[in-house]
């Protein structure tokens, strides 16, 4: 009797023992990563659910979300101030196409490469302009989410009625605009919306006409090679529209939901804007454009080539992380190709793989990303600088000056010369 | 023994070692969060200290001091800085003057008078500077349309696009947006006024204008330059309204002090050159201060 006591007592025990033991090393494999997932633009509601499919086939492996920030801009003051102050809360980041050079500048992001693999081998799948963009001094600082670009969007019943073909070159979208703008007698009809604003989509209105004419604005090294003539060219060619009555007055105001808004409304033909751009027109309930959207490559300078600005979010880790195998871990696996494809076919959030335009599933749930495709391939980087803060400031400053009509395009292009030199070389 | 002593001293200390004792908390507590902070961003003022650079840290002694001197943007942000304190104190001044009188008035409900004297200043500044920024929009503003149709509906005017028009539609929302607090004070001090001066004066034959220059004014001077001290050195620091309205544009024609230093150590992360722009404001700042101070002791 004692003995039997005895025997169950220490099995008991023994049992206990296993438990905690089994207890301690689920514990300590369990990992909190805690990620900043951009404002709702960059969509946290598919990215969750990205985390959840993550998170079932690595039981040890819990994922946060933290969001905020509704433009890049206040994301970056936001996201410098959390970096600057060296804090480990956060594991990875999610961070605008601009920003890697910086942050990996101020070693702020741990590089990759140790994890995932050598850059070129690593970025080959993806679409060519996150291979430059991702890349910092030979390390791989980023690894892509999804893209963006700045499409041409129109109005393809006008189109249709009035008998203009897409246009080609910014002369022949103007004088497609005034027909249509002369033939429908609606004084609130803008031919074109372009943002003037300073906000970060100036920038592409600044680089647009200035890519379009084959001109580039820095070498691979980053120096600068603004080819002043053509830049001041560039920016005449939006002053002209407005002389014209193509593009509005007041345009150094348009923000990037006007434009948005305006198109929205029916009183926009063409508009220039982000991907996201896309589905608003498409499905929000006070679209009265529903149905008449088209969308086509940038015109191009006459004699020149059509080139977009590509934008686009990035997976990176922080170099202050404690948990940076893990986090690494996960970004593998937000950048991968099935991951793309779930972001392209739920939120038609644009692919970084080339592959996946193509792929059938995701043109039968998005059909427009067959015209899109070409669109981003050709598309372009804004400047890549450790000191993008700066480029982007004076050059989004100084082309909203100039639109603003407070200076004319060539004391601007020299302001943004001079200004830049400093930084970009 | 020693400690005996000590201990006996701390028991029933000295009156000097008493005071020292009882400012100790306060003096750690002002150390730790102006007097650090402060040390802090001059030391950092002396160095080439650019985050985005990773090319370490430089002692660069006065050369970030002599750049400033060279910078068109600072002269530019200095010289914008001090046309709004300029315009907007004095501004602000006059119109909180006529909204203290009219509160004082024998009103026979006062709350209404009151809580509308005290809603700007309850108004969080970025929210001010947004609300302005939407009546100044060129289509969707509410100025534009008042213009419209009352006094021509020809080209709108394109109110923030233009340096002029937007550094007098600052000026005018830091005026709406301050002279409550001006209105406040002023308000405190005219209830302090003795009715019997102005009975006084009347029986005299006075006139209200002689009442207003020879009773008001001076019986309210010490509340004025409280008033004007504190004005001022917000007026210095003006951010807010100005970044959410035109955000220094068009291209940095509205760009304050504040707004230059943010940029610099926010956007640029230069923190170096951001702290020798922040120690010229302090030290700007420290004047006018001292000024006023010598005033009030001649006053006093």
């Amino acid at each position: 009797m004692m003995r039997r006591t005895y025997l169950t007592a220490l099995t008991a025990a023994a049992a206990l023992v296993v438990g905690l033991a089994s207890a301690t090393t689920a514990f300590a494999q369990q990992t909190t990563l805690r990620v900043f997932s951009g404002g709702a633009n960059q969509r946290p509601d598919l990215m969750r659910k990205l985390f959840d499919q993550y998170q079932a086939k690595n039981p040890g492996v819990k994922i946060d979300i933290e969001t905020g920030g509704a433009t890049s801009e206040l994301q970056r003051q936001y996201l410098s101030t959390v970096l600057n102050a060296k804090d480990s809360a956060i594991d990875i980041y999610m961070i605008d196409i601009v920003n890697p050079a910086q942050y990996f500048g101020a070693g702020w992001l741990e590089p990759l490469d140790s994890y995932i693999g050598k850059p070129a081998d690593v970025l080959k799948p993806y679409l060519p302009v996150y291979s430059t963009s991702n890349v910092v001094d030979g390390k791989l600082a980023a690894m892509p989410a999804f893209a963006d670009a700045m499409f041409m969007y129109y109005r393809k019943d006008l189109l249709d009625k009035h008998g203009v073909k897409e246009p080609k070159t910014w002369d022949e979208l103007a004088a497609a605009a005034t027909k249509i703008q002369k033939a429908e007698g609606n004084a609130n009809l803008q031919g074109l919306s372009i943002q003037g604003a300073p906000i970060e989509g100036a920038v592409c209105t600044f680089l647009l006409p200035y890519w379009g004419q084959g001109k580039d604005f820095n070498d691979a090294s980053g120096k600068m090679t603004l080819d002043k003539a053509a830049a001041t060219k560039g920016l005449a060619t939006w002053l002209s529209m407005v002389d014209q009555g193509v593009i509005k007055k007041n345009v150094a105001e348009v923000k990037t939901p006007d434009t948005v808004n305006e198109f929205k409304a029916g009183q926009v033909i063409f508009a220039i804007n982000w991907g996201f751009a896309w589905d608003r027109f498409k499905d929000d309930k006070d679209s009265t454009v529903q149905g008449k959207v088209g969308v086509m490559p940038l015109p191009a300078m006459t004699g020149g080539k059509s080139a977009t600005c590509v934008g686009g979010w990035q997976w990176a880790v922080s170099a202050f992380s404690k948990n940076k195998p893990a986090a690494a871990n996960l970004v593998k696996f937000m950048s991968s190709p099935e991951a793309s494809k779930f972001l392209a076919q739920e939120g038609s959030l644009l692919a970084t793989y080339q592959s996946v335009y193509t792929d059938a599933d995701v043109v039968k749930a998005v059909p427009w990303f067959k015209d899109a495709a070409n669109v981003v391939i050709a598309g372009k980087s804004r400047p890549i600088s450790k000191d993008y803060g700066q480029v982007s400031d004076v050059i989004r400053t100084t082309t909203s000056a100039v639109l603003a009509r407070t200076k004319t395009p060539a004391d601007g292009v020299s302001e943004i010369e001079s200004r830049l030199a400093r930084v970009m070389r | 023994m020693a400690t005996a002593t000590a201990i006996d001293r701390l028991r029933d200390p000295s009156e000097k070692t008493l005071g020292v004792m009882l400012l100790a908390p306060a003096f750690l507590l002002l150390a730790l969060i102006v007097v650090y902070p402060i040390g802090k961003l001059i030391w950092n003022s002396f160095f080439d200290l650019r985050l985005s650079g990773g090319s370490g840290i430089k002692f660069v002694g006065l050369e970030n001091y002599a750049l400033v001197f060279k910078d068109p943007d600072f002269w530019n942000a200095a010289k914008n800085t001090v046309l709004i304190t300029l315009i907007t104190v004095p501004g602000a001044l006059v119109v909180g003057m006529g909204l203290a009188m009219l509160a004082n008035l024998p009103f026979k409900r006062k709350w209404p008078v009151r809580l509308a004297l005290l809603l700007p200043w309850a108004l969080p500044l970025a929210f001010a500077g947004l609300i302005f920024a939407w009546f100044f929009h060129t289509e969707y503003g509410v100025v534009n349309d008042i213009v419209r149709r009352a006094v021509s509906p020809a080209e709108p005017a394109m109110w923030l696009l233009r340096p002029n028009w937007a550094f007098a539609a600052i000026c005018l929302t830091i005026i709406w947006k301050t002279s409550s607090f001006m209105a406040l004070i002023l308000l405190a001090g005219l209830q302090m006024i003795p009715k019997s001066l102005y009975e006084a004066a009347e029986v005299d034959g006075a006139s209200k204008w002689q009442q207003f220059w020879q009773i008001t004014i001076p019986m309210l001077m010490p509340s004025i330059i409280v008033a004007l001290i504190f004005r001022t050195i917000t007026a210095l620091q003006t951010f807010d309204i100005p970044y959410t309205m035109t955000k220094g544009g068009p291209g940095n024609s509205t760009e304050t002090l504040a707004m230059l230093i943010h940029k610099t150590t926010i956007d640029y992360l230069d923190v170096g050159y951001g702290s020798t722009l922040a120690v010229c404001m302090f030290v700007l700042s420290l004047c006018v201060t001292a000024f006023y101070l010598k005033r009030i002791g001649k006053n006093a």
